[in-house]
């Protein structure tokens, strides 16, 4: 075990910061620590490193005390990336070096021996050719990845990484994460203080979840990254999908509390799928009819499981469903006519929306109806007289825009 | 960037000559060379080895000294604004020149004294300020200097205020000057700031590293608290050995330090030598105008603060861009 955390209590100040902290971690491990902010996840990087003295417990490194060692000792052993981002006009190729400083003699001359493990370093993490490029004038993940090679010339054992992949765009996230695991297997341990959960179980093989100064849970990421877990945690409703081997987590679309109020809407052929899907979301119910079965809006009203009036695949519209679909529109708080295609098989869907109430009748009028009008001058007359009476919008936005007005006050 | 250094030793040759065959008397470059041929008379003798020698050894310890204090104080608060007086030094060398001024015992050596202590004794009163459980924070550090150099501005001016006749002296002091050179002067100096400096030079690494933040530092195996307490002992020792032998020599702390950033860069392995040595080359320089323009001699303070404070806007107008 390279290293071992045992019972580690810190306190800053008054507070305790650090309350029972215990674990192990070997080579091949890469460890991260997942918590909320101020939970005490870079305490314990700091703890490990010597920077904080526990006020209860003991950091084992290689079975040793860490309070026996040097900071220049344990610089030898374990690399730790601190998360304040460094500013300074040194050279690239300057910064690595630093990472040898540990192994200068009292002079601090690096020797052509630490030139080259510099210069090896930063072609690990693909930044040949940049180590006479000023750090300042790097990028958010080139910065990261000179620091990421600083630290591999510090050629340690342990890595101590706090929030590397902080501020960077995804590209750069995972380059970082993808080096560190590389190392990882090369006789190496790493632990990482991360935000991003998918990001940690894509790339780590276990994980310490801490809350207030304790690890809570511990574990390969599938068996520990679930919606109680994460509510314990971080207080998050999230949902966690499983996708391959791979598991992530995503936010729970927030529901809002307009469940008491139904929107019904007249379509077909896919014209009310959008306001169908959208509608749900925002929390309302939704209705829909007359609308055939296996048609594209049929399977919008299946999948988000609401009241639908149906009639077989493609038969006309029947009396019995045709009244149905009078009572479901006298009943909703709003009708929506979508931007749908009229033929002889579905014109009593524009008889039925010319029975709604001229103030909740709202329509979709984006493609011109004679384009669309496949029942002649019946249907055209019939449209006409909804036009009349309906609220008119150019599309599904203007529309579900109006619904949130219309409803809300 | 090390191919600088030895044109700039040769500077430094050139201009102590040169410094040594200038100055208001007639005393020239072949009366020099007859010096060291040992056919001079004793007056040209004592001009160029009693008076502007030990002058010229003093300006160039004092213009490395404040150089390499201001930058190694720039690295330590990661601050391009820090300068040598950051911690009130130089403000506790003036009320301690004021007080023996006024007690009437202001001996030439007497002040320098006085000066030295005062300056040491405000670095020592900051620092304890500056302390808190959990190390020297630089900030707090930083406020703690400016809280004590207003402070003792203040006592300065109410010295001056009380002095009366003796006013003009204290002022005169204040502002600057290498005219009281002498030979006790460089031997009680020397060592201080030669120390100093070797000290600060064979910690570049170190300054690099803290320039990238403490935590950095630390990272890489400094015991950094320890390492800024050594810091601002061997800067606080630099400015006050300075301040005691010249009075209050502004801007050069400042300017030298950034003028080399400019040049060299900011890798203080190459940057603190060529600062050594650019300040060193600087100041007798500066005093040999100070000395030669006008009948009457003019505090050379006053000479680097107008040339100091366009060149420093200078730098901050191009660093802008």
């Amino acid at each position: 075990m390279i290293l071992e955390v045992k019972n580690v209590k810190v306190r800053l100040g008054s507070s305790e910061i650090l309350k029972d902290v215990t674990f192990k971690i070997d080579k091949h491990e890469m460890v991260a620590l997942l918590g909320p902010n101020g939970s005490g996840k870079s305490t314990i990087l700091k703890t490990i490193f010597g920077v904080l003295k526990p006020v209860g417990g003991i950091v084992y490194l290689d079975g040793e005390n860490i309070e026996e060692f040097s900071f220049k000792q344990i610089a030898r052993k374990i690399g730790y990336l601190p998360q304040e981002n460094p500013e300074t006009n040194l050279k690239v190729i300057d910064v690595v070096l630093l990472g040898r400083t540990p192994y200068l003699g009292e002079f601090k001359h690096p020797t052509k021996d630490d030139l080259e493990i510099a210069l090896n370093a930063l072609k690990s993490v693909g930044m040949e050719g940049f180590e006479d490029r000023k750090f300042s004038e790097l990028s958010g993940g080139e910065k990261q990845k000179v620091m990421i090679a600083r630290i591999f010339a510090q050629q340690s054992e342990v890595l101590l990484l706090d929030e590397p992949t902080a501020h960077l765009d995804i590209s750069s996230q995972i380059e970082v994460m993808e080096l560190v695991n590389k190392k990882v297997s090369d006789e190496v341990a790493a632990i990482v203080t991360m935000h991003d959960i998918n990001l940690a179980t894509s790339f780590c093989n276990r994980i310490l979840m801490v809350k207030d100064g304790r690890i809570v849970y511990a574990g390969e990421p599938n068996d520990i990254i679930t919606q109680s877990t994460i509510k314990e945690v971080f207080d998050a409703d999230v949902d966690v999908k499983r996708f391959g081997s791979k598991i992530y987590v995503v936010p729970k679309a927030k529901v809002q509390n307009n469940k008491n109020k139904r929107i019904h809407i007249i379509c077909g052929g896919g014209s009310g799928a959008e306001l169908i899907y959208k509608l749900k979301e925002i929390g309302y119910q939704v209705s829909a009819g007359v609308l055939n079965v296996l048609d594209s809006d049929w399977h919008a009203m299946m999948e988000t499981g609401g009241i639908t009036i149906d009639e077989a695949p493609f038969s006309p519209i029947s009396k019995e469903s045709f009244e149905k679909n009078l009572e479901l529109i006298e009943k909703s708080d709003l009708v929506i006519l979508a931007n749908l295609s009229v033929g002889v098989g579905n014109i009593l869907n524009l008889k039925a929306a010319l029975k709604a109430e001229g103030g909740k009748l709202l329509v979709v009028d984006k493609t011109p109806f004679d384009e669309r009008n496949f029942a002649g001058i019946e249907a055209e007359k019939l449209y006409k007289s909804i036009i009349a009476k309906a609220r008119v919008f150019k599309n599904e936005g203007e529309v579900l825009n109006a619904v949130e007005v219309l409803l809300k006050g | 960037m090390y191919k600088l250094i030895p044109p700039l030793i040769l500077l430094n040759a050139l201009i102590f000559i040169l410094c040594l065959s200038l100055g208001p008397s007639s005393v020239g470059f072949y009366d020099v060379i007859e010096v060291i041929n040992g056919k001079a008379d004793t007056n040209t003798e004592s001009i160029i080895l009693a008076y502007r020698m030990p002058r010229i050894i003093i300006s160039m310890l004092v213009g490395s000294a404040l150089a390499t204090a201001g930058c190694a104080m720039q690295a330590l608060f990661r601050n391009p604004l820090a300068d040598p007086y950051v911690l009130g030094v130089s403000s506790g060398a003036s009320v301690g020149a004021a007080i023996v001024i006024l007690i009437g015992i202001a001996t030439t050596l007497n002040t320098m004294l006085a000066a030295f202590v005062f300056s040491l004794l405000t670095a020592f009163i900051v620092y304890k300020l500056g302390e808190t459980k959990i190390g020297l924070p630089v900030y707090t550090l930083l406020l703690a200097g400016v809280a004590m150099a207003s402070f003792l501005s203040g006592v300065t001016s109410l010295l001056i205020y009380l002095a009366g006749k003796e006013m003009h002296q204290i002022v005169f002091w204040i502002m600057g000057g290498f005219w009281t050179a002498q030979w006790e002067k460089v031997w009680f100096v020397f060592v201080p700031i030669v120390g100093s400096i070797v000290y600060v030079l064979l910690n570049s690494w170190n300054l690099n590293a803290i320039l990238m933040g403490e935590e950095h530092a630390l990272s890489v195996g400094i015991d950094v608290e320890s390492f800024k307490k050594k810091i601002i002992a061997a800067s606080s020792l630099l400015t006050s050995s300075s301040v005691a032998v010249s009075g209050i020599i502004g801007f050069v702390g400042i300017v030298i330090p950034h003028a080399m950033r400019l040049i060299v860069g900011e890798n203080h392995r190459t940057l603190i030598p060529t600062t050594i040595l650019f300040g060193a080359a600087f100041m007798p320089l500066v005093d040999l105008i100070a000395r030669t323009a006008t009948e009457s001699e003019i505090p050379v303070g006053i000479i680097t603060a107008l040339l100091g404070a366009p060149f420093f806007i200078y730098l901050l107008r191009r660093a802008k861009v």
